[in-house]
């Protein structure tokens, strides 16, 4: 898919199809029909148009042309086309049940799984991939308010990342649902954009940022393996709860995280439903692991291990030993060393060995005995301890009497029961291992931290056939989760109307909540039902269905407990919680709540060869061991039961204690509400089951919030939007010209004569009570259609007096011609008429039109011709011109150039006769020349002759010499 | 439900309903679910009250609608008649004066001179009172930008689905030359055109 094609796509997944809102086609139906929800078997709800109403029932005809009569409170007002697919579902004018799940239907099948619902974020799992996660969406979605972009989790998880930088607010993320409904899937989400967002802050050059991003998207992996099973529901369903704390520096800049987990089903690693999976883990290893590893674990095929009742089961698209080899590579990268590796796949293979343990009753004697002691050894080989001491404490485990130490045989039932408990604890505390081990990793940063996002990941209210100890504990937390979004509800529209300067006494509906809590958690002054459990477990003889007695006696007249009539068993009772009546069956609370735990085995444990092992067993004092086992037992009354009594903890003791803290920290942060709904449980896209998505929404508050809502104004409009939509309705009320919006809505409003108690005049905008809307839009509706049809009547009108008048002008011409044809008809045998007729075209008169239009066209010729030749003329008068131009230009060059030649020749002259003056010069010279030369050569002459007369001279004188 | 007044008792006393039949002003289109069928209007009892003028005017104009030449014209050619007389009835106050005749009847029934006289009146005596105004602001919901314009397609979507359907020549007709060229209509404009005639 190319990327301009991808962001189209998810375009169509965000803001939905075209705008229908507007369209005059959507708007006519409604106002017409008087449309209206009643309940439906197969839809939960279907649209029926009402055709007559009696008193308190109403007379409906459904889709199909059927009538049927229905009581008044049973109909749901259906919401104006305005309002379909909105973003925000608190906006709907009617908020019912119907409407909320129509509309999250309508955008559901339109692709749209975000939909807000007040405070809420209320997402629908969609069972296929939608193109809405990468990262160019991740870019889209940064730094914008709420309702700038359309609803995702990412706006959630932006604005409270936003909120915690400006406000220095903790923030908190509650994702809650039904297994299956996607919300670890959305927490993963919330992880995967705050690691981008948050660590964009500071460039690459900080090496150790990348890491911790790293560890934290890896981590998840890890505790999906150990902690994720396959369900009917769900393949990857998380069997345990979350809490991650992101923590951020000043400058909002990712520095660590911790994880805290909450009741994980430990009981899945025991036993598991047909179709259904243990941990991942336990196929994980049996599936990947090979060679030297498989030896050192002692592992041995699916089939043979009996807490594997199913054998191999795959989830469809995995591959077990693939995801081995992923999981240790995710250990990796959180710095797991090899010991510690090993040492937690050693435990997950002793929890499987541990199940082919078999006891036999032995033949006279109650006790049990092993007679095939081959598992116990490997349990015992891989857990580092002595395999005989390991058989005396299950088979006959050293329990206090009194102030007695004695050894106490166990039998068959009482050794399965340890070794299984032994098994869930065994794995109980790997996990919890993990998880601290998990932490030191991702928490180990020096640099301050300043703030926090939570991001809690916690299974729904569960309403099952058979309720035990588990649901009364997710429950309870709902609960409390519920009573804190009532109570920030409560706070954020105290301010909104403290904003708006609006005179309202809201009800903190928190409060709606704390009976049925007190009723769970009270200490005492009545003690709750956790408390009572608790000292039940302390009570000699004390069985479940005491518990339950002891229940019905304290609360029989608290509101919110009540015994169900329909059922005979004893260890039942009810709880009128939010979401609904929930039927509890108390069978083994005692034990559930004390989880009782060979304590002969632990002390074994913790005294491991194995440093692992050690580590893992290290604190075992809040054990409830034998010896309270012994005395629910037993009759006799345990002296030393006090002074044990503040050693130990029970389950529900540990669990209040840690949901306490849970609170105290949401109570801390702004909560943000993210509500993930199954919309079927065959894990199919495309396909909503009506109640099954009802029961949720009741379940998970949404409806509760929206009952809420209605009692104060949720309906919000702002001045511009009021006026533009509904002017219509106060015609004339509003002067033209300029008139500011809260005025000129003020005036409106008195216009339509609304009652005072509907609506309240903000700051910025008008609070509506629910439907009030609902009915300014018919109104407006039925205005609308009355102005239409007055034009459509107008226009017709128009039209017909346009034809009319077309069709007066043809009987003019019609009528015309007629009498033109008829005077024809009477003149044509008439002789005179012929006569003229023969006559006419001879007659010069009858011609001289003939000629004047031949003249004409002959004038009309000549005058073409003149034209053409003045056309010409003054073609040729231009030239001429231009010529002319031209050779006065030539001459004044020809003038120019014979002056120059004047001058030229002038000087021509003077050098002419410089010239023969200087030849004669010339002439004098070569004389004088001449001359010289003549003069020359009679000096030679005379010289020669000198020297001749010398020479003749010294011979003389030497002759003389001579004579001498 | 909040207490709130019912709309249709509180119409009354605002703007006057331009439809006459204030008994069911919901705007039923065709198959209107059983609007209280309106009592047929007595035409016996209209005193037809035209000038002989107007009668001569009425009596050419009607005759040029008679297509088989019986002096008669088709009931549903009483509107159109009606409009070319220069009134503005609704489709549905003809429907009502013609005793809400069947699709067949509107086509097969015909109607004299005579018979059509008081028809007439009765149209006359109520007509359709909506100003200028109010088509202005009937027209300006659909004003998005709020700058004195509709998109062409968006009236041609609300006159041939809302109220009482106009078909696409109509439409074309009544739009001719009236769009931009961005496909936007001046609405006021508009209105004053269909009220120029």
């Amino acid at each position: 898919m190319s990327k301009t094609a991808d962001r189209d796509n998810s375009g169509k997944y965000l803001f939905g199809e075209s705008d229908f809102k507007n369209s005059g086609l959507a708007q006519t139906d409604w106002a017409a029909k008087k449309q209206v929800w009643i309940p439906s078997e197969k839809e939960g709800f279907e649209v029926v148009s009402i055709k007559e109403e009696t008193g308190d029932d109403v007379l409906v005809e459904l889709d199909n042309g059927s009538q049927k009569t229905i009581r008044k409170d049973e109909i749901q007002k259906v919401n104006p086309p305005k309002f379909s697919k909105v973003e925000d579902m608190a906006a709907l004018t009617f908020l019912n049940e119907a409407s909320v799940l129509h509309n999250l239907k309508e955008r559901y099948f339109s692709g749209l799984i975000y939909t807000y619902s007040g405070l809420f974020c209320v997402v629908v799992n969609p069972y296929k991939m939608l193109p809405i996660y990468s990262e160019k969406i991740i870019e889209m979605y940064k730094g914008k308010k709420r309702h700038e972009v359309p609803p995702h989790i990412y706006s959630i998880t932006d604005n409270a990342y936003r909120n915690m930088m400006q406000e220095h607010d903790d923030q908190s993320i509650l994702c809650t649902g039904e297994s299956g409904a996607g919300k670890t899937e959305n927490t993963k989400k919330v992880i995967q954009y705050l690691a981008v967002v948050a660590s964009s802050h500071k460039s690459k050059k900080d090496a150790v940022s990348g890491e911790l991003e790293k560890q934290l998207l890896q981590a998840n992996p890890i505790l999906e393996a150990f902690g994720n099973a396959k369900t009917i529901k769900n393949d990857n369903s998380s069997r345990f709860g979350k809490f991650i704390r992101l923590n951020f520096d000043i400058t909002g800049y990712l520095v660590g995280a911790t994880i805290d987990t909450y009741l994980l089903e430990k009981s899945r690693c025991v036993r598991q439903a047909k179709v259904e999976r243990s941990f991942h883990i336990f196929y994980y290893v049996v599936a990947g692991a090979k060679d030297k590893m498989r030896e050192e674990l002692l592992l041995e095929g699916f089939n043979s291990y009996s807490f594997l009742s199913a054998g191999h089961v795959q989830v469809p698209g995995t591959e077990d030993d693939e995801m081995f080899t992923e999981t240790l590579g995710a250990m990796e990268v959180l710095g797991f060393i090899e010991d510690e590796r090993i040492g937690m796949l050693k435990v997950v293979s002793t929890v499987l060995q541990l199940g082919n343990i078999e006891f036999k009753k032995d033949k006279n004697q109650e006790q049990a005995t092993i007679p095939d002691n081959t598992a116990a050894q490997k349990v015992c080989h891989l857990q580092g301890i002595n395999v005989t001491d390991f058989t005396r404490a299950i088979l006959t485990p050293r329990i206090k009497v009194g102030r007695e130490v004695v050894q106490k045989a166990q039998t068959k039932e009482q050794a399965d029961f340890a070794i299984e408990a032994l098994a869930k604890t065994m794995y109980d505390r790997l996990f919890r291992w993990i998880l601290t081990r998990v932490n030191k990793v991702l928490d180990k940063s020096k640099r301050q931290s300043v703030s926090f996002i939570g991001i809690l990941d916690i299974a729904g209210f569960e309403i099952f056939e058979d309720n035990s100890f588990e649901q009364l504990c997710i429950n309870y937390t709902n609960e409390k989760l519920q009573q804190l979004f009532n109570h920030t509800m409560f706070v954020l529209e105290q301010e909104e109307y403290k904003r708006e300067g609006i005179e309202w006494n809201f009800i903190d509906f928190g409060l709606d909540l704390q009976p049925c809590i007190d009723l769970i958690e009270r200490q005492n002054n009545p003690p709750g039902i956790l408390s009572l459990l608790d000292e039940q477990c302390w009570f000699p003889k004390a069985t479940d269905v005491s518990f339950v007695d002891k229940l019905l006696n304290t609360h029989s007249s608290h509101c919110k407990f009540t015994k169900p009539k329909q059922h005979k068993e004893k260890t039942m009772f009810s709880v009128l919680h939010y979401a609904g009546k929930v039927d509890y069956n108390a069978t083994g609370w005692l034990t559930k709540n004390m989880d009782p735990l060979n304590d002969n085995v632990t002390a074994l444990l913790s005294n491991s060869s194995s440093a692992f092992i050690q580590d893992l067993w290290k604190d075992t004092d809040h054990v409830v061991g034998l010896e309270q086992m012994t005395k629910m037992s037993e009759s006799s009354v345990a002296s030393s039961s006090k002074s044990k009594k503040g050693m130990f903890r029970t389950v529900g003791q540990l669990y209040k204690e840690s949901l306490g803290k849970l609170m105290t920290t949401l109570h801390h942060t702004t909560p943000n509400f993210v509500r993930c709904i199954i919309p079927n449980h065959e894990k199919r896209a495309g396909k909503m089951e009506a109640h099954l998505v009802l029961e949720q929404l009741r379940c998970n508050g949404v409806l509760e919030g929206i009952r809420i809502c209605r009692q104060g104004f949720p309906n919000r409009v702002v001045f511009q939007e009021f006026r533009q939509r509904y002017e219509i309705l106060a015609a004339g009320a509003i002067p033209k010209g300029f008139m500011d919006g809260k005025q000129a809505s003020t005036v409106m409003i008195k216009h339509l004569d609304l009652d005072p108690n509907l609506y309240r005049i903000g700051q910025s905008k008008i609070f509506f009570r629910t439907g009030v809307l609902a009915q300014l839009e018919e109104e407006r509706d039925l205005k609308l259609t009355v102005i239409i049809i007055a034009f459509q009547g107008r226009a017709q009108g128009f039209l017909s007096r346009k034809a009319f008048s077309k069709r007066q002008q043809q009987l003019t011409a019609m009528k015309v011609i007629q009498r033109n044809c008829a005077a024809y008809l009477k003149l044509k045998n008439w002789q005179w008429w012929r006569l003229f007729t023969k006559v006419k075209p001879l007659l010069q008169v009858t011609r001289q039109e003939e000629e004047m239009s031949q003249k004409e066209e002959e004038l009309q010729k000549a005058k073409e011709l003149a034209q053409k030749s003045e056309t010409q003329l003054k073609e040729i008068t231009d030239k001429h011109a231009k010529l002319l131009e031209e050779r006065d230009k030539l001459q004044e060059k020809l003038q120019a150039e014979a002056e120059m030649f004047a001058e030229a020749e002038e000087i021509r002259v003077r050098l002419e006769a410089k010239k023969q003056e200087l030849e004669e010069v010339l002439h004098e010279m070569e004389t004088r020349l001449e001359e010289e030369e003549e003069h020359a050569q009679n000096f030679q002459q005379e010289k020669r002759n000198m020297e001749q007369q010398l020479k003749s001279m010294i011979s003389d004188l030497e002759g003389l010499n001579c004579y001498r | 439900m909040a207490p709130k007044k019912d709309p249709k008792a509180a119409a009354p006393a605002k703007k006057p309903e331009p439809a006459k039949p204030a008994a069911a002003p919901a705007p039923a289109p065709e198959p209107a679910p059983a609007p209280p069928a309106a009592p047929a209007v007595d035409l016996s009892a209209v005193k037809v009250d035209f000038s002989p003028d107007q009668l001569e005017d009425y009596r050419e104009a009607f005759g040029l609608f008679d297509r088989v030449g019986d002096s008669k014209v088709a009931y549903n050619q009483i509107a159109d008649i009606m409009r070319a007389l220069g009134q503005n009835p609704t489709n549905k106050e003809v429907k009502k004066i013609l005793g809400n005749p069947s699709a067949d009847d509107m086509a097969n029934k015909r109607v004299d001179f005579d018979g059509f006289l008081p028809m007439l009146q009765t149209i006359v005596n109520s007509p359709n009172k909506a100003k200028f105004e109010d088509y202005v602001e009937g027209l300006r919901v659909f004003d998005k930008e709020g700058n004195g314009t509709v998109m062409g397609a968006e009236l041609r979507i609300v006159l041939s689905t809302l109220g009482e359907k106009m078909t696409e020549q109509e439409i074309d007709a009544l739009m001719v030359g009236q769009e931009d060229e961005n496909g936007c209509i001046n609405f006021e404009a508009f209105v004053k055109h269909i009220m120029s005639v």
